[in-house]
């Protein structure tokens, strides 16, 4: 079996049937296109999705009478805990100006002294949606010595969790539904370049050549095909996600490893395609 | 060296072939005749294994075809050439290439290609115009390009199935002329045919085949 025979012959393929796999490149290629916008919407909804769960907080509030050594204890046995990302002494001036800001009433004038506690503010680790562990994390606080109250909003995380369901449920139906028709359709173009060609394989049949060296070149082909049909989905979705990021600052970066994937699967489904493709005509 | 043994090959319950004995011995030439639909492509089909018997037994050199594996059906097809009334040539490669195609795909080297085509093109007459397209030539010149890339292997047996189905008289006698020669040299020819003023013409043995059965004593209406 000589390898160099059928890389040659893997690259003369798109010489002899240019239109044909033209088409059959360009095809792969908006597959994939498909493909990689729907996994950089998937990636920036997840990001959403992440964000929305980062400003879930625990607002633990304090014993006033306690002194700066006792509350910085607290905040460190808060941070060691596994959920817990950061947290935030907050003292009553600070709860003051910021209560201010949010609402625009003047309290002091109202009440002649701040009513807010001291308190510190617990951000979770992202991604920690389950209610029923937060739960427990609250409790386990609420035990501590000089805390007063903890204040978790269980709504808003149960709406997160809701809408981020929703969000997977429709992203993996549409990804699949994407990724099916991309696979159907680079298959079936593959399979027609083939069969634009099978008097070449009926001939090479007829005058003794193993199923191995006919199978080699087309199997190339369809490798380069995929190959070149994903190296131009990469080049459109780069393009385009770099004007796209001078635009919307806040869209996220698609890292590398998309990119790799996505010119992988284009050369696993060239493989695919043309190998069950040529299969079809080498009963004998 | 060609043998069916109550060869048999149905479909759709209907038998193509019956209980087909046959033999075809070194350097012979035959003609199988029958009308369209006798069966004739189908026992050429048998020879090259393109197609296995349902029942009996097809031996080809050394292969039988009750138990030839898969693997070896392409060393069997490297023994046996075969042409076609459509000639089944590559459009998209020159005649050197057509006839340089047969020896690639089996690995022969490329010194080895270059002198065997020549020799063979030589011997069908088509040695100058190696490097013309396929298109270019008349039916009875690819035809003859069939046949030499039928021949690079240097089989024992040529199977033509209406090689001159497509060809004007002229041109039908010039293949058969090619095909007497190549016989002459040893090539076993076995020709399906319609064309009966060939066969007065080159006379030899003559088997028919009739609703699947053959008759080894033939005679020409």
């Amino acid at each position: 079996m000589n390898f160099f025979y059928i890389i040659k012959e893997g690259i003369l393929g798109f010489k002899r049937a240019r239109l044909a796999v033209t088409i059959s490149v360009i095809s792969i290629a908006l597959s994939l296109v498909l493909v990689g916008i729907f996994a950089i919407v998937a990636q920036n909804m997840a990001g959403v999705f992440q964000k929305f769960y980062r400003q879930v907080q625990l607002e633990v509030f304090i014993d006033p009478a306690l002194a700066i050594s006792q509350v910085q204890k607290l905040q460190q046995k808060i941070q060691k805990h596994y959920l817990v990302d950061s947290v935030i002494f907050v003292s009553p001036e600070q709860a003051l100006s910021e209560f201010e800001k949010d609402f625009g009433a003047d309290l002091v004038a109202v009440l002649d002294e701040n009513p807010l506690p001291p308190s510190i503010r617990v951000i979770l680790k992202s991604g920690e949606s389950r209610i029923t562990v937060i739960q427990d994390f609250v409790g386990e606080i609420k035990t501590f010595d000089g805390v007063d109250d903890v204040v978790f909003q269980t709504e808003i995380i149960k709406l997160i969790n809701e809408y981020s369901l929703i969000g997977i449920i429709v992203s993996i139906s549409i990804g699949l539904t994407i990724f099916i028709i991309a696979t159907l359709l680079i298959f079936n173009t593959i399979r027609l370049t083939i069969y634009a060609r099978r008097t070449l394989i009926e001939i090479m049949k007829l005058v003794g050549a193993t199923n191995f060296f006919i199978k080699g070149p087309f199997i190339m082909e369809g490798i380069f095909q995929g190959l070149f049909g994903s190296l131009i989905a990469f080049g459109l979705l780069w393009i385009s996600n770099y004007f796209i990021k001078g635009i919307f600052a806040t869209i996220l970066a698609v890292p590398y490893q998309y990119y790799v994937i996505l010119i992988s699967i284009g050369v696993v489904l060239g493989f695919l395609g043309s190998y069950f493709s040529v299969n079809k005509y080498l009963k004998y | 060296m060609i043998q069916f043994f109550n060869a048999s090959v149905e479909t759709d319950n209907r038998f193509l072939l019956q209980d087909i004995n046959l033999k075809i011995t070194k350097g012979e030439f035959v003609y199988l005749i029958g009308k369209t639909g006798s069966g004739k492509t189908t026992l050429l089909r048998l020879i090259y294994m393109d197609l296995l018997p349902k029942k009996g037994n097809v031996i080809v050199d050394r292969f039988s075809s009750s138990s030839i594996r898969r693997k070896q059906i392409p060393l069997l097809r490297r023994k046996v050439g075969v042409v076609f009334q459509d000639f089944k040539l590559l459009r998209d490669r020159n005649v050197f290439d057509n006839v340089a195609f047969a020896l690639r795909v089996v690995g022969s080297p490329r010194r080895k290609i270059k002198s065997r085509v020549l020799s063979v093109l030589t011997q069908v007459g088509l040695h100058h115009r190696r490097y013309q397209m396929p298109d270019k030539l008349s039916g009875g010149e690819q035809q003859r390009i069939a046949i030499a890339r039928a021949l690079a292997n240097e089989p024992f047996i040529l199977l033509a199935d209406e090689p001159s189905g497509n060809l004007d008289p002229e041109a039908s006698n010039g293949i058969l002329d090619l095909l007497e020669d190549i016989n002459r040299k040893g090539t076993a020819i076995l020709m399906a045919t319609h064309n009966y003023n060939l066969i007065q013409k080159y006379p030899h043995r003559t088997i028919m085949l009739e609703d699947g059965k053959l008759n080894e004593n033939a005679k020409l209406n």
